[in-house]
């Protein structure tokens, strides 16, 4: 089917206005904030996409799926935007890009069984702004906070900077509403708990819009008690001092809402201010008082115990001023694009990865190792460090960090760059058992080893595939390896 | 139209981390150290760059790369025939060993392989750059002008396109006080400065894939037909006496808040400095 036969009966299922061709903003639909400098240099090398189209409701966009399933279109689900791995990049001639636009509405807020329910277009700012004026909030707070929208984030298995204390976004999902390519409309209710066989939030929590098209969430919300934060920031010998810290306070059964331990090279640029070239250590504990008063006992207790690699604590003020100051406005990243137009250079990339505690800093001292010894660019480097920021009982997360002079062709960048060297920290996490991707997910530049990631698993997620879109058209290449998309990968 | 670019690799010394020895030229006394990495020296980069512009414009443009160094810069050389460039030559040999990459080898013997060579190629420019990062070599363009008798200019801020051809060059030369519009008649060399802001093309990722080592032409000091007296220390007029990595003092770091009182401090200080 030619473009203009696909736009034809796009805007006879919609109507015109709900189908946009304008060619800048289909250029900015064929790939996300993976391809953000060759983007932005405007030498993408991927096809655009033939429409984007702005459902108002779960039938529009069953009708949508209906009519890309049987023409064998392409169909790449978004909302806010933010998606870094290149799951919002486009491999495909016939693709069609459904946008969460119209579904904005916040259907309600139940603050008596502490529930929200949202369209999937919800930033989830605006959800968190409502939520706060009643002294609540969503507990959900990831950098891109002020432009992500709850589609979005729970589609993506997104996390947030109060992670620690809060869980995932797996754990705020209550239920939702999500439609599948044959344009079936499933809604999974909202319940406290229950024991009705698999728990399918799962199937659509982590998608990434290769299974289904999300269009309502139902999250859990939190009494919010600002007036009871407490910050603690310290400057530590070493990574592995910061790691067994944040591991006494989480096994020994506390959760603060922020706890992080940060390299040397990662503090630098985020505690000029303080770091004296040293790693930074820093926990937030917020909620009821008393809670609060024994979480910041045990943070105390842990820095003791460790007090030998600990070197000074510094003034929890900067901490929290630091935090106050870390979300990713819109304007943020319109600098950053206004700023790779004029510079070879960006903001920097970043690989998260999650192990046990055991194991975390052997990844950590291995990554490093490898990245100086044998990556032949290791000389273009201007950072490369890490932090650990979301810790669980049984382990933590690994966020590598790293920025470069970029000395290559800007369509050559990512290949020479940040591929390479996120190739080293997958290999060396999947060595030693860790996962590649704790929270931004696969996309279409991790899926070379989503086999490896899922071991002998890899059976049940293929099937999912094979039953809820066999005929391939929900966002080729993401999650799931294709032979045909090798060429935009290699 | 046919272009000579002679160039030279040079110590990067944003990569200088730690030279150890007096390095008087004994090269056991260098190997004890960690060498900085190479790169083009910036000067001859933009030469370089701007012979490839002329290149992109006239299909019938040729650009030839010389170099004289120890192999440890072959890999370099090879990047420059991934730009691409349509010849590249390197002059090595005994003197040029892995103990001399720093540049420590005498300027007049460089120039007059480099000259050695050149006077058998053909060409109807040469291009060099003006000032090396080093500060080993920068009297190498000027032997080469006097070797091949040749007119020469420093310092060239710019080449005017349109009037570079086989038969004169029109430039500019920028210095304290002026910026002089010369014309020159070819054959002849031009040096020009990193000021002139030419900027070399980056290397495609098909063609750092591509195997192009065979490809560079490496040639010894044998073969040009100097004698072991000629090349090397014995051949050399002066002598380097010492190399040392420069050190910088460590700033008096000052932070200060966004306030009245930073404003004010950082408004004083860059008046004092006479920045305001």
């Amino acid at each position: 089917m030619d473009k203009n036969k696909i736009i034809e009966n796009l805007s006879g299922i919609l109507t015109p206005s709900q189908v946009n061709t304008d060619p800048e903003d289909l250029y900015d639909a064929s790939a996300d904030r993976y391809k953000k400098y060759a983007k932005v240099r405007r030498v993408l090398d991927v096809p655009m996409p033939a429409a984007i189209v702005y459902p108002k409701s779960a039938d529009e966009v069953g009708k949508v799926l209906s009519f890309c399933n049987e023409s064998g279109l392409n169909v790449i689900p978004r909302a806010g935007k933010t998606a870094t791995e290149g799951g919002l990049e486009n491999w495909k001639e016939n693709t069609v890009v459904i946008d969460a636009l119209h579904l904005n509405r916040i259907l309600n807020i139940d603050t008596y069984n502490m529930q929200a329910t949202v369209q999937a277009g919800v930033p989830l700012q605006q959800l968190e702004d409502e939520l706060r004026k009643n002294g609540f909030t969503a507990g959900h707070s990831p950098q891109s906070k002020p432009v992500a929208k709850l589609g979005g984030l729970v589609a993506t298995r997104s996390i947030g900077q109060f992670s620690t204390l809060y869980g995932g976004i797996e754990d705020m999902v209550v239920g939702l509403e999500c439609v599948f390519p044959s344009g079936h409309i499933s809604r999974i209710k909202n319940v406290a708990r229950r024991s009705g066989g698999p728990d399918i939030r799962h199937i659509a929590i982590g998608n990434e819009g290769a299974l289904c098209y999300i269009t309502e969430v139902t999250v859990k919300i939190f009494r919010f008690y600002p007036e009871n934060n407490r910050f603690y920031g310290y400057l530590i010998r070493d990574m592995e001092t910061g790691i067994q810290v944040l591991r006494e306070v989480m096994v020994n059964g506390f959760r603060p809402s922020v706890a992080r331990a940060y390299s040397e090279e990662d503090a630098a640029q985020h505690f000029y201010h303080f770091h004296k070239d040293k790693c930074v250590l820093l926990f937030m504990a917020e909620g009821p008082q008393g809670i609060v008063s024994a979480t910041c006992q045990a943070i105390e207790d842990a820095v003791e115990k460790f007090k030998t690699g600990v070197i000074e604590q510094v003034d929890g003020q900067l901490i929290e001023d630091w935090f106050n100051n870390l979300n990713w406005s819109q304007k943020d990243i319109d600098d950053e694009m206004e700023g790779m137009k004029q510079n070879d250079s960006h903001a920097g990339f970043t690989t998260e990865i999650s192990a046990d505690w055991e194991t975390i800093p052997k990844i950590y001292n291995n990554v490093m190792q490898r990245i100086r010894s044998e990556y032949p660019r290791a000389h273009d480097l201007t950072m490369l460090g890490g932090h650990s920021s979301h810790s669980y009982i049984n382990g933590t997360n690994m966020y590598f960090v790293y920025n470069y002079h970029i000395h290559c062709e800007p369509e050559d960048e990512m290949r020479v760059y940040h591929h390479p060297l996120q190739r080293i920290i997958v290999e060396e996490t999947l060595k030693l058992g860790g996962s590649m991707c704790h929270h931004h997910g696969i996309g279409k530049f991790r899926n070379e080893w989503t086999m490896d990631e899922h071991g002998s698993a890899y059976y049940m997620l293929e099937k999912l595939k094979e039953a809820f879109d066999p005929n391939g058209i929900m966002n080729f290449g993401t999650i799931y390896p294709q032979k045909e998309g090798e060429k935009y990968q290699q | 139209m046919k272009i000579i670019c002679a160039v030279k690799f040079v110590p990067d010394v944003d990569s200088v981390v730690n030279i150890v020895g007096t390095a008087t030229g004994d090269p056991e006394t260098i190997r004890t150290g960690r060498h900085p990495r190479m790169i083009l020296n910036p000067d001859d980069a933009c030469s370089l760059a701007f012979a490839l512009q002329v290149k992109a414009g006239n299909p019938g443009c040729s650009v030839e790369v010389v170099s004289a160094g120890p192999l440890s810069v072959r890999p370099h050389m090879e990047d420059l025939l991934r730009l691409p460039v349509d010849r590249a030559t390197l002059i090595s040999g005994r003197f040029f060993d892995e103990g001399n990459s720093s540049g420590r080898h005498n300027s007049s013997v460089t120039g007059d392989l480099l000259a050695g060579y050149i006077a058998d190629r053909p060409y109807d420019c040469l291009l060099t750059g003006t000032q090396t990062l080093d500060g080993g070599s920068a009297s190498v363009p000027v032997q080469l002008a006097e070797a091949l008798g040749l007119d020469q200019m420093l310092g060239i801020i710019r080449v005017d396109p349109h009037r570079f051809d086989t038969r004169r060059a029109v430039f500019e030369v920028a210095d304290d006080t002026r910026i002089t519009t010369y014309e020159m008649v070819m054959p002849c060399v031009l040096s020009l400065t990193r000021e002139s802001g030419y900027k070399l093309p980056y290397v495609k990722l098909t063609d750092m894939r591509r195997d192009v080592s065979d490809d560079l032409t490496v040639i010894t000091a044998e073969e040009l037909g100097f004698s072991e007296g000629e090349e090397g220390r014995t051949g050399s007029f002066t002598r380097v006496m010492n190399i040392y990595p420069k050190t910088y003092d460590e700033k008096d770091r000052h932070i200060v808040q966004n306030d009245e009182a930073g404003i004010t401090e950082v408004f004083d200080f860059l008046k004092a400095e006479g920045f305001l």
